[in-house]
């Protein structure tokens, strides 16, 4: 089930991760009645650095107001804690598949600063697009999905989409 | 016309409703202090069992930090206090029944005690150090000849002191989540896993490493199961008690509380720990900070909560 890689890591079965994924969603539903997210843990830190720095800023921002300031708590929120157990699951995953290490991973026709410049552009604009869409692939498309709503399949739709396209447009990077 | 004087004893401010006086001086300092006595306690102890050789990072190179940590934490101590030119009179008014008075004294005699068995490993481990003066030397001489007799005092003392940072809170008896006696222990045991985890982070010897590593696992099992006793005890005990432990398992608390110190920073480290006896890579310095953060942030929690539980109303 395993696919071991050169290095003497591996990776597990892509079907099995799936299961997994869906279950750990549908205990999330169960155990904090909210679905998964990732942007939204980002967004809030964004909002509740921001807070911190400029709270002039933020009472005057549309934006940054539906979270921060006044008496919210940006940071006392479901996601930022599921984000931490993320990292935390993250690291356990990496040592029981012997992949513990730091390392940028990268075709080998491209260096590592092309490959980090570009996953900081792609982040960017993931980011900037996940705040316009009210989620991203985990809030949004899986979690929305979940619960048969629309937005979540179109936006599932979406994100693969241009997916495809950008991959295709980008493939020099990769093959 | 009718008029009405209502006087109320209950308008003090800082006092009532609920407490606020302490901020992050006193947990930062319990901190400090478990994590010290944790360390002075693994150098006492080793040295008594006659294994200084072998723990070189348990017994000669972590308590180098000590008497700094305590400084630092004496230092927070004296911010906090309101009239700080009178701090002395804590040294000139004897009282049995204060537990100020008892902390101040330990500190009093676990502070030399640390910069003395810090300063006679300063030559093993820095070998360019010079002392300068002869009577220096000469007092290296003896100490390095009389380790073992300051080891014994300096072990004993470290758990008085360990203990003592939760009994600072649980004499409070007007604070229901404070006054508890297990607080002690728990402290207690929590500075020892802290102090191990700074050890762990110093040693470079794989054997010391792993030694020091089940003795955490320990130290984590024994506070997981303190803390289970701590809120069983609350959950028996009156309605004041009762709401303070509902601050943590159902509270503004229980979030922070559950995530950050309960698994990031005892059960993962815990996990962790176990899965490197296993034989799994794993860098040290993750269980070592999770547990040093976990520690200071428990610390916090407690001292906060504390201040708002009470008996009244």
């Amino acid at each position: 089930m395993n696919k071991i890689k050169k290095d003497g890591s591996t990776y597990l079965n892509p079907y099995f991760g799936g299961v997994i994924l869906g279950t750990v969603l549908l205990l999330s539903f169960y155990i904090s009645g909210r679905g998964l997210g990732a942007s939204g843990a980002v967004k809030n830190s964004v909002a509740a650095t921001v807070n911190l720095v400029a709270p002039k800023h933020v009472a005057q921002s549309a934006y940054y107001s539906q979270f921060a300031g006044g008496d919210k708590r940006p940071m006392s929120n479901w996601l930022v804690y599921e984000v931490l157990g993320v990292l935390a699951g993250a690291f356990l995953s990496g040592i029981i598949f012997n992949r513990l290490k730091l390392k940028v991973e990268h075709s080998p026709k491209i260096s590592s600063r092309r490959r980090l410049l570009f996953t900081l552009a792609g982040g960017l604009i993931f980011g900037f697009g996940a705040q316009l869409a009210r989620g991203c692939t985990s809030g949004a498309a899986l979690s929305g999905m979940a619960v048969l709503s629309l937005g979540g399949y179109i936006t599932m739709i979406a994100i693969f989409g241009t997916a495809f396209i950008a991959a295709w447009v980008l493939r020099k990077n990769w093959i | 016309m009718k008029e009405e004087l209502f006087v109320s004893g209950r308008n003090i401010p800082n006092i009532d409703p609920y407490l606020n006086i302490w901020h992050w001086q006193i947990p930062s300092y319990l901190f400090l202090g478990g994590l010290a006595a944790g360390i002075l306690f693994f150098a006492g102890i080793f040295t008594i069992l006659g294994k200084d050789h072998k723990m070189t990072a348990s017994v000669k190179i972590a308590p180098m930090i000590v008497p700094f940590v305590l400084i630092l934490g004496l230092l927070f101590l004296f911010l906090d206090l309101k009239h700080k030119l009178y701090f002395w009179q804590l040294y000139t008014t004897i009282r049995l029944e204060s537990p100020m008075g008892w902390g101040s004294w330990v500190l009093m005699i676990m502070t030399p005690i640390s910069i003395i068995w810090a300063a006679s490993y300063v030559r093993e481990i820095f070998p360019n150090w010079d002392w300068k003066f002869q009577f220096l030397k000469s007092f290296e001489a003896w100490v390095i000849k009389h380790r073992l007799l300051i080891a014994w005092p300096m072990t004993i003392y470290a758990v008085i002191l360990g203990i003592y940072t939760g009994i600072l809170l649980s004499a409070f008896n007007a604070r229901p989540l404070w006054n508890t006696s297990i607080l002690g222990p728990l402290f207690l045991v929590s500075g020892m896993s802290t102090g191990a985890a700074v050890i762990m982070l110093f040693s470079t010897d794989h054997r010391e490493k792993k030694i020091m590593g089940r003795i955490d696992i320990l130290l984590i099992i024994i506070e997981l199961f303190f803390i289970v006793h701590l809120f069983m005890g609350f959950l028996a005990g009156s309605e004041a008690q009762i709401n303070a432990a509902n601050l943590f398992l159902r509270g503004n608390f229980t979030a922070p509380f559950f995530a950050f110190v309960v698994i990031l920073g005892l059960i993962f480290p815990l996990l962790l720990e176990s899965m490197e006896l296993k034989g799994f890579k794993i860098p040290i310095v993750i269980p070592a900070v999770l547990i040093l953060v976990g520690g200071l942030i428990f610390r916090f929690l407690i001292v906060e909560a504390g201040q708002i539980t009470r008996y009244l109303y």
